[in-house]
This record gives structure tokens, sequence and C-alpha cells, in this order.
């Protein structure tokens, strides 16, 4: 820290302070790397040199009671441990006084002595050598250390007179969180994370952005011309005009297509009217528009055969829009079939490992962001305040100030949530905070809970709204009762923390605490993820038909091995009103990703062609509801997982907190269908009893109180705060 | 009084550390020994930043009620 006493103008003489304590002195800097070369040569050179006893003296009492100790108890020992032994000894450190095992009647003389001292100086043997030393220290520092404006506030200290600020301190802390969140995940990440998805594991991306807005333009431009010339296809039209403006069949050719089209043309009643339907890509949602008339279709074939703005007939092709890179799976697709390997082969590579991997690399940009932000608050110093600010109201349900972050973090995504935990040093707390951060509904849950929205629903905004609040509900109910556990009861830990003076860190050191946390969840993928995305691919897409085992076709896979799977297991979850196998596959490869949910629905119940429709008829809006309550609280995607057991280190607390999050989810579904049903007239007097039993325990759980602690927090764990290595 | 009810910006002397022993011992590790100086830089509903032995340390309600000023 000599940097900050230099900047400050304060002056140490480090020689006089050499020669008060009896050791050579070297400044250093840790943060700017001045001198820790210097301090390491010398301590080898020391430390190959005969030792020297300490030189500093305590005052005369206590001084007289240690010689006592060292002749009664150590004066065997080594003559520069002798004392290092005896001022514990006079301590009364149970670890000392454990490891040398001393006899009753020392123990019970040596007793004496310390009593004697504590009552002439009035205070506790400990904090006797404390004040001790600081008197000490104090008086060495008179002589050999000046400080330039003494007395008057830092500039640090002015800082946080306002960021700390009873009323601003929470305001400023909003809108900071607000920046962080916006940037990483909002402006920045969110468009580097959909280039990741959409693009380098998607159908490919425009290099550079070079033809991106041309194509949205034409995209815009061409509106919905495909799906109205369908509509009138399936009314007026036949199969061979069908084939013969589909531009991905095998004998498309366009002076074909014209021709069809005017067909379509010439057969449509001039005061026709028509429903055609459109689909949006994430949610699977289907819109149908009505009374579509002649003259629609008229511009729509237009819009197909118009080559002005788009390069051929039929919707634009973003390839042909600037740089065109073609997505991984794409490429490799391509590159498999070039050399001839077998279906499996490119499904398991394309389906399995690049769909699954892919999914969770994804994230890596919009992580980066994320921590490199979080990095820089960590290394200059304001998340402390943070949790200095945050700790009062989180207090109030068992959580510490600082499980804020990860929480904020895990509304993007819960896997940089779990392990933005890591600043949380209370060992407690983290884990508290671990278990709770994945209920937040993250960013790929959202379009699943459009879906229900959706299907069942009619679309309300409200259903997505108070998901964000059973998802903070969750956290607190957790947080209440799980405080009030066995695992987690006990002195509520004092809150201490050195804060250390704002300061602007080095790139270097923020660099590396982001890539740090980056590379272990890249490496996560490359493991965990992997092998479960493998596992859940070849039981969705391999199963008995027949009598023989095989590869499925994407419309097979109700004979799949999942399927068989999920129907076996499926009876748990007919108590929360979904028993089907279909709803249990599809929580299943929620696992994977959440995203996977509406992938395997659309799949599932795709069959007639509007996934919401059968949607509508196997769920009630209560079923539904709780569908979707149990796979927002219900175990994380296994990224999250691998994240949870990185940072719980530990597989008894990992299964923990799984088993607690699925145990959790299911009784609230549990209890929403059962008190759903109720209302809905759809009573079931067994379950019913069982959710108002359930009800009456966790409120119970709530509300019963803080057990007394067996034994005192032992040692109260020093808190420093990440100051990376200064 | 304890240290909860200091003005902010004001320099005391601190009269006694109470508290369990393991708790004391930990504060005055922390620089809060009597006789010391500690100013009160910033406080949230009890919880409060102080300046002690030129560092700054920030303390929970029930810590900084067991220093007496």
């Amino acid at each position: 820290m000599m940097d900050v006493v230099r900047k400050n103008g304060d002056k140490i003489n480090t020689k006089q302070l050499s020669n008060e304590l009896g050791v050579e002195i070297i400044e250093i800097s840790a943060l700017k790397g001045d001198g820790i070369l210097e301090a390491a040569e010398l301590a080898i050179e020391v430390a190959k040199k005969a030792q020297k006893n300490p030189q500093h003296t305590f005052s005369g009492v206590v001084e007289h009671a240690i010689a006592h100790i060292e002749e009664a108890t150590v004066h065997n020992m080594p003559e520069n441990e002798q004392r290092w032994y005896a001022i514990k000894i006079f301590e009364r450190d149970e670890k000392v006084l454990e490891q040398l095992n001393l006899d009753y009647d020392v123990q019970a003389h040596i007793e004496e002595d310390i009593k004697a001292v504590e009552k002439e100086l009035d205070d506790d043997s400990e904090s006797i050598i404390t004040n001790e030393r600081y008197y000490y220290i104090s008086s060495i520092l008179k002589s050999c250390y000046k400080k330039k404006n003494a007395g008057s506030m830092s500039t640090s200290d002015k800082i946080d007179k306002v960021v700390t600020n009873r009323w601003l301190g929470l305001p400023i802390f909003a809108v900071v969180m607000f920046l962080v969140y916006y940037i990483s995940m909002v402006s920045v990440g969110l468009a580097a994370t959909d280039w990741m998805n959409d693009g380098v594991f998607g159908d490919g991306w425009h290099l550079f952005g070079i033809g991106s807005s041309q194509y949205s333009q034409a995209t815009d431009a061409y509106g919905d011309s495909d799906q109205i010339i369908d509509g009138f296809v399936a009314k007026y039209g036949n199969d061979k005009i069908a084939n013969a403006i589909d531009i991905e069949n095998e004998n498309y050719a366009e002076a074909n297509a014209k021709k069809a089209l005017e067909q379509l043309v010439d057969k449509t009643p001039s005061d026709a009217k028509v429903v055609y339907q459109t689909q949006d890509e994430e949610t699977l949602e289907v819109t149908y528009h009505e009374n579509t008339s002649k003259a629609e279709l008229n511009s729509a074939v237009l819009a197909y055969l118009n080559t002005d703005y788009k390069e051929a007939y039929g919707a634009p092709d973003t390839s042909n829009y600037g740089i065109w890179v073609l997505g991984i799976p794409v490429l490799v697709g391509n590159g498999l079939e070039a050399v001839g390997a077998a279906n499996w082969l490119i499904g398991l590579i394309n389906d399995g490992i690049i769909a699954g991997v892919g999914a969770v690399i994804g994230f890596v940009p919009q992580m980066l962001v994320l921590f490199l932000l979080l990095a820089f608050l960590e290394a200059c110093g304001y998340m402390s305040r943070i949790a200095f600010v945050l700790d009062r109201v989180f207090r109030k349900f068992g959580l510490s100030g600082k499980s804020f972050i990860p929480m904020l973090v895990g509304v993007g995504c819960g896997v940089p949530g779990v392990m933005a935990s890591r600043t949380i040093e209370n060992e407690r707390d983290r884990r508290m905070t671990i278990m709770t951060t994945t209920f937040i509904p993250c960013g790929a849950k959202v379009p699943f809970i459009a879906m229900i929205a959706g299907a069942l629903f009619g679309g309300s905004a409200l259903v997505s709204t108070s998901a964000y609040f059973i998802g903070m509900a969750a956290i607190i109910i957790s947080g209440i009762i799980l405080k009030k556990t066995k695992m987690f009861f006990g002195e509520p830990a004092p809150f201490v923390m050195e804060l250390p003076a704002y300061h602007l860190p080095t790139a270097k050191n923020v660099l590396r605490s982001m890539w740090e946390r980056g590379w272990s969840f890249i490496k996560k993928a490359g493991t965990i993820v992997l092998l479960s995305t493998i596992f859940i691919w070849f039981t969705t897409y391999f199963g008995i038909i027949n009598g023989d085992f095989r590869m499925l076709a994407e419309d097979e896979i109700d004979h799949s091995i999942l399927a068989a799977v999920g129907g076996a297991i499926a009876w748990i979850f007919k108590p929360l009103g979904w028993g089907t196998w279909e709803a249990t596959v599809a929580s299943i490869t929620g696992l994977i990703a959440k995203e996977n949910i509406v992938g395997t629905m659309g799949v599932l119940y795709g069959a007639s062609g509007n996934v919401y429709a059968t949607i509508g008829s196997v769920f009630t809006s209560v079923s539904g509801y709780s569908f979707l309550v149990f796979n927002l609280l219900c175990a994380p995607c296994f990224a999250a997982i691998g994240a949870i057991k990185r940072e719980m280190n530990n597989a008894k607390w990992t299964w923990f907190a799984i088993l607690y999050q699925s145990g959790f989810a299911y009784a609230i579904a549990f209890m929403i269908n059962q008190f759903g049903g109720m209302f809905t007239g759809n009573i079931n007097a067994i379950g019913l009893t069982f959710a108002f039993a359930l009800l009456a325990g966790m409120i119970y759980m709530m509300v019963r109180p803080y057990e007394e602690s067996v034994k005192p927090a032992k040692k109260i764990k020093q808190t420093k705060s990440l100051e990376g290595a200064v | 009084m304890p240290l909860t009810l200091a003005n902010v910006g004001e320099e005391n002397i601190i009269k006694r550390v109470g508290g369990k022993p393991e708790v004391k011992q930990h504060l005055e590790n922390l620089g809060f020994i009597a006789g010391g100086n500690v100013t009160v830089i910033s406080a949230i509903s009890g919880n409060v930043i102080v300046k002690v032995k030129e560092a700054r340390v920030a303390i929970s309600r029930e810590m900084a009620q067991k220093i007496i000023v």
C-alpha cells in the first residue's frame, strides 16, 4: 500500500521503524507490484540466518506473569518459541493449551498468576494483550509515521458519506445495479448472446453485421406473404400448387412457381375470405388472421415474385445479404453429410452435443460482460459497501446483504448468479444464497412462461409478473424456514467487514478475475453438460418401435426411452394435476436447458398442428399454473446444477440443495393444484387434506421461534473484503 | 452510550467493549479498544461504518451496540 501512502503525502520513516522492530523493512505495493521481489529475496536471506528474538516488551505486571509462565511450562522448548507459547498460555488459547496438555497442578498455578494480573488491570487476559499491543504500536508510530492531513476526511470517506447515506444509499445502489444489469444482460450482453445462440450455434450470421439491416428490411417488406399464400392454397389450391411454390422442394423451378401462383389467383373467387395463421418462433404461439381478402393474396403474390429487394422468388434468404457466415451446426451438418456419416451420428453431434453445449456456451459473452463489471465493482471497493447498505433488509429473512447480487444476476442466468455468491464469506449465508438464487426466473424460463401464459391464460402479462413474485416469495419463505432449521441455525453471523479505500483497480486484476470465473464456466460446459446432453439426446431419439430398437424420427418421440421413463414416473406428478408422460418428459428435458421445455412441448403436442390448442385441451388453467410453478422452482438446468456443485464444493450439500428445490417446488405446485381445484369445483378430499396439512406445516416452519443455539458460534470469522492482493 | 447512537462525523473515545469473550476479542482485534478513538462515518438503521485506527470498518447494529463510547 506504499503507493497510497505516497499519494496521500504521508511519511513513514522506514529506517526508524526498522530499528524499533528489529527487522528489515521493504516498501511494497501489491497493486502496482513494486518491491515484491526484493521483499521475497530478503525473506529468503533472513530465513537462512539465525533468528533474532523480538524486542518489544509488555508492561511490568504482564512481563512478570509471562516470565513465570515461561519458567513453569515451556523452559525446555527452543528459546525463540518460548515467549510465543507463554503469551498464548497467558491468553488461555484453547488450541495451545490442548497441544501442550499441561499438568493440572501447573495449570492451576499459572491460573493464579493470570488472575492476579487480570485483577490488577481490571480486564481479561486476552484483552490485556491486545491493548498492550496497540499501546506498543502507537508508541512506535509516534516516532516514525507522519500523516499529512490527520483528522480530516479522506476522499474515500467523502464518497462513503454519499453512497452509504441513509437516504441515498439504496437509490444509488439501484442505479448502479440497473446499469450493470442493463449493460450485461440487455445492451452488450444480449446482442452477444443472440449472436452466439442464433448465429454461431444457429443458422449463421452476418460478418460484422453487414447485411443485417438490409435483410430485416426485406423481411419486413415481405411480411406474412408466405403464410397468406398458404392460407389461400389450403382453401382454393391443391397439392400441385403447394409443391410448385415450395422453395425447398427438390423439383422447384421458378417458372413453375409463377404458373402455379397465377393458377391460384385464377381459382380464388374475388369475394374470397380466408383465414391464415402465423406462429411465433420462440413461444410457438399461433395467431389466426381472419377475413383475409383476395387483394391481400394479390399483394402477397407480388411480394413472392418480386426480385427487386431479394434475389429470388419466395421469402428473402439471409445468406444473400452482406457476408453470411454459416453457423457451426450447419457447417458440421454439411460436412458430415458430405463425408456420408450415418444419420444417428449427425443427430448426435448436431442435436445432442452442439445444441446442448451450444446453449450453454451461448451465455458466455453475456457472462463475461457481467463478470467484468462485477469484478470492477468488487476491485474498486463498492461491492463491500453494497453489502453494508443491504444488510439490514436481507437480515430480516435470514440472508446477508451480499445475497442480493447473486439474485440480481440470476434474473439473466442462474449460472453466473450462483457463481456470484462467492463473494459471501459466511458459509451459512452463502449456502442459503446458492440454494435460493435459482428460484428467480432466469432468461431461459421466460419463453416457457410466455408459452403457458399464451396457451392457457390468453397471453396475460400477469402470469409472467406473477412468476417473478413467486420466485421472490420462494426466496423469502425458504430463507425464513431454512434459517430455523438445524443446518442453518445459530447466531446470525455478525456483520463485520473491513472496507478498503476506494481505488481504481488495475486492468490486469479485473480481467484476471473475469477470466477465472468465465473459464470455470466454460470448462463446465465441456464436462457435465456435455455428458448429460448426450444422455438426454440418446434417450429422446432412440426407442423400440414394433420390436426393433432404432433411432426415431421427430414425430416418433412418443416411442422413445425417455417417453417410457416419463410414463413410468408420471404418476409422481398426478397430485400436481399434470401426470402425463409428455409433461414429465418436458420437465426432464428442461433440465438440460429450461428453454427446451418449449421445444419438447412443441414436438410432443404439435401433432395436430397447433401446439397452443393442444396444450389448452390437455391442461386446465389450474394444472397449467401448477406445471409452470413446478418448472420455475424445481432443480435448475444442468449448467446451474454444475455451478451449485462447484460453489458448494460438497456433494452432500449439492444434493440437499437440489432436493430442497425440487421438494419445495413440488409442495407449492401441489398446493396450487389442490387449492385451485377447490375453487374450480374439482375437489379431491384426500389431496385437499394433505394440502392443508402441508400449508399448516409450512406456516409453522415459518413462525416457530428460533431454536436456542446449543453452542455459540465458536469463532467469528474475520471477514475481509476482496481487495485483490493488497 | 453505545456506538449506534453516536453522531456521524464526531470523534469519540471508546470507554468499554462488551459482549461475549469471542465477540469482544474480535472487535479488539479490529482495533476497538478502550481508550482508542472511533469516528462514525456513515450509519444506516444501526449499521455503521466507522474509522478506527485509520481503517474503515463496517459493523452491524448488534456489534455496534457492544461498543460503548
